[in-house]
């Protein structure tokens, strides 16, 4: 499976934000790689005083496309990668979204680099344990080793089915080599299995803190504990079949027909409807609104805390 | 002034979203600079898990045991930003009684701005010594077994209170569970509906919904951080004015006859009902203006041959649609 021909085919249209191979594109690769390096040297040279409003003005930039194509009007029913725009509106409209890619891509590019990071962190922290014979450096080194087995030899497994079979022949279990056995052990085997125990744990954990948080102490544990044993209660076929019976002959024989109401699975619904709902709706509101005004001070810079 | 039927200004799910999103821009700015310019003095009311961070680092340092803060497990975002600028109060408090911290993320992005912050606020209080390389520390991108990391963690260093703010999602309960296994003081909250629940039933003391974001005002009583809370009130209430309002209309509406009613994308005749009773030719629920508010009626013919576009010519050589 060779990604290259595949990619190559994919450039039909040059924009702004993408050109076709060649060497106008060798050009802008290079200028960038000049600019980059400048930039780097310049930031690192920008007294402290001074960074917050680096900080501020690369967030707004960052932030700048998104507001500007939520903002602008979108055109309807529009094919921005094979249609061409007919009047100014328009134009920005396409050229707003096609820079959402390009943004994206930047970010991503950003986030690989801190991962670079995040696992400095991690082995550095590890081998001093380790050297340093900390308290349980045992693990430590559990660690780093499947961390050195796993991206070796996850590494040689992706190199062999993306550069060395070109037919595919590694999608059948027979054409295996010891390394892609290796490999679908650890990750298959080992490491999903250990995922996968890990999340049904879980169910012991909700049972532990159910009991304890429906323990009736206060009047909101018992509320708790009345509403949660009716939505439970609901769940069960049988009693609901035969309390439902119970209340519509009680209701017919007594021509009242409000007591339909207490039929457990009505009640539940009504529960659900009534009372989960708009709370779980309500809560998002709040959310959403403490979301908007969060991003509205980051963007704007005017937020004190964190490292501006 | 604009014709969106013409071409010239039209949005593709109508005006009212980025109205309402500009009214709540518009109220967030204008009490950031009442709260800036030194307006009357604005209430927060009290909420119990904030005030909880005092005793639960109290506890800490009596114990001699570190403070555990999870930023969740989500990518770096507003939610993370959010969550590590209260931290950066958690440390603070914690530094000042040289109590240990431990910061764990699950992203790379969150660990490596957590850890300006965090030297930050050691540097502020002048304990530059006190910031080692594990008090902020990257665990794992993936979901359990960054959850495995951090309950082991729990376990290994018997944390005395445990901070869970965040976007977090299955795990949330393994580590209030862990941390309760402990004996840690937990205080928790999140921005997923799903997890708050688990919260509740785990957690010594939970941020419920916005209660998250008001959490830095509460702390810093920053006039920019108070002012936008107060922004966030004012749009809360005209949001709760147009349910309510929408509510009203749209009742309203729905016990009325119509002569028109809506099939596909034409509006055809129909006969008025005149036993009131709720038949075919009572108005439907998406011929009522609230409906038509969020969802403008653009008839097919409105817009056919009127927002043709050229095609842009396909290179040589390249597939055709090939993105």
């Amino acid at each position: 499976m060779n990604l290259f021909p595949s990619m190559m085919a994919q450039v039909v249209e040059e924009s702004f934000f993408k050109k076709v191979p060649g060497p106008g594109l060798y050009g802008l690769l290079a200028l960038g790689l000049i600019l980059g390096i400048v930039l780097c040297l310049a930031l690192s040279r920008v007294p402290s005083n001074m960074r917050r409003w680096v900080i501020v003005g690369f967030t707004f930039l960052a932030g700048l496309p998104y507001v500007a194509a939520y903002l602008w009007p979108t055109p309807v029913a529009a094919d921005f990668q094979t249609e061409i725009p007919r009047n100014g509106v328009e134009k920005v409209g396409f050229f707003l979204n096609q820079a959402m890619d390009p943004v994206g891509t930047i970010t991503n590019i950003i986030q690989g680099f801190l991962l670079g990071v995040g696992f400095y962190s991690l082995v550095r922290i590890h081998y001093t344990k380790v050297k340093r014979r900390q308290e349980n450096w045992g693990f430590s080194i559990v660690l780093l080793t499947c961390f050195v087995l796993m991206a070796v030899i996850g590494l040689w497994d992706w190199q062999m089915r993306t550069f060395v079979d070109t037919t595919g022949a590694l999608n059948v279990r027979d054409n295996w080599t010891a390394v892609n056995y290796i490999q679908d052990f650890l990750f298959e085997g080992i490491y999903q299995q250990m995922d996968s125990a890990m999340f049904s744990m879980i169910a012991f954990f909700i049972l532990s803190a159910a009991y304890r948080a429906f323990r009736i102490r206060s009047v909101e544990a018992t509320v708790m504990m009345a509403s949660a044993l009716i939505l439970m209660l609901n769940l069960m076929g049988a009693l609901t079949f035969a309390q439902g019976n119970a209340i519509e002959s009680l209701a017919a024989n007594s021509n009242n027909m409000f007591l339909m109401n207490f039929k457990i699975n009505t009640f539940a619904d009504w529960l659900r409807s009534t009372m989960q709902i708009p709370a779980i709706r309500a809560i998002d509101f709040g959310v959403g609104l403490g979301a908007l005004a969060m991003g509205l001070r980051l963007w704007l810079g005017l937020e004190k805390g964190g490292v501006t | 002034m604009f014709n969106w039927l013409e071409g010239q200004q039209y949005l593709d799910t109508g005006w009212v979203g980025v109205f309402a999103t500009l009214m709540v821009v518009a109220s967030i700015l204008f009490n950031i600079r009442r709260a800036e310019k030194g307006g009357k003095n604005l209430f927060i009311r009290r909420i119990a898990g904030l005030n909880a961070i005092d005793d639960a680092i109290g506890r800490a340092t009596e114990m001699g045991r570190p403070v555990l803060m999870v930023p969740g497990i989500g990518a770096l975002d507003a939610i993370s930003v959010q969550a590590v600028n209260i931290f950066a109060q958690v440390t603070k408090s914690a530094a000042q009684f040289s109590t240990p911290v431990r910061l764990c993320c699950a992203s790379a992005a969150v660990y490596a701005y957590a850890q300006e912050v965090i030297r930050d606020v050691y540097t502020e209080q002048g304990m530059t010594d006190r910031f080692l390389p594990e008090t902020v520390q990257f665990v794992s991108d993936q979901q359990f077994a960054f959850a495995a990391g951090v309950s082991g963690m729990i376990h290994r260093e018997k944390v005395a209170a445990t901070f869970l703010l965040g976007a977090f999602y299955a795990e949330s309960l393994i580590f209030a569970e862990t941390s309760n296994a402990v004996g840690a003081i937990q205080v928790a909250g999140s921005t997923q509906s799903t997890q708050t629940p688990f919260f509740i039933a785990a957690c010594d003391y939970v941020l419920i919904g916005d209660e998250f974001y008001a959490a830095s005002a509460y702390l810093t009583r920053d006039p920019v951080l108070v002012g936008s809370l107060v922004g966030q009130d004012w749009a809360k209430i005209f949001v709760a004015c147009t349910i309510m309002l929408g509510t009203l209309g749209l009742s309203a509406e729905l016990t009325q006859m119509t002569s028109t009613h809506r099939s596909g994308n034409k509006m055809v005749e129909v006969s008025e009902s005149s036993e009131g009773k709720r038949t075919e030719e009572r108005k439907k629920g998406a011929d009522t203006v609230v409906s038509r508010i969020f969802k403008p009626y653009i008839p097919e013919e409105m817009t056919k041959d009127r927002f043709t576009r050229e095609k842009k010519p396909v290179p040589e050589g390249a597939e055709a649609g090939g993105e």
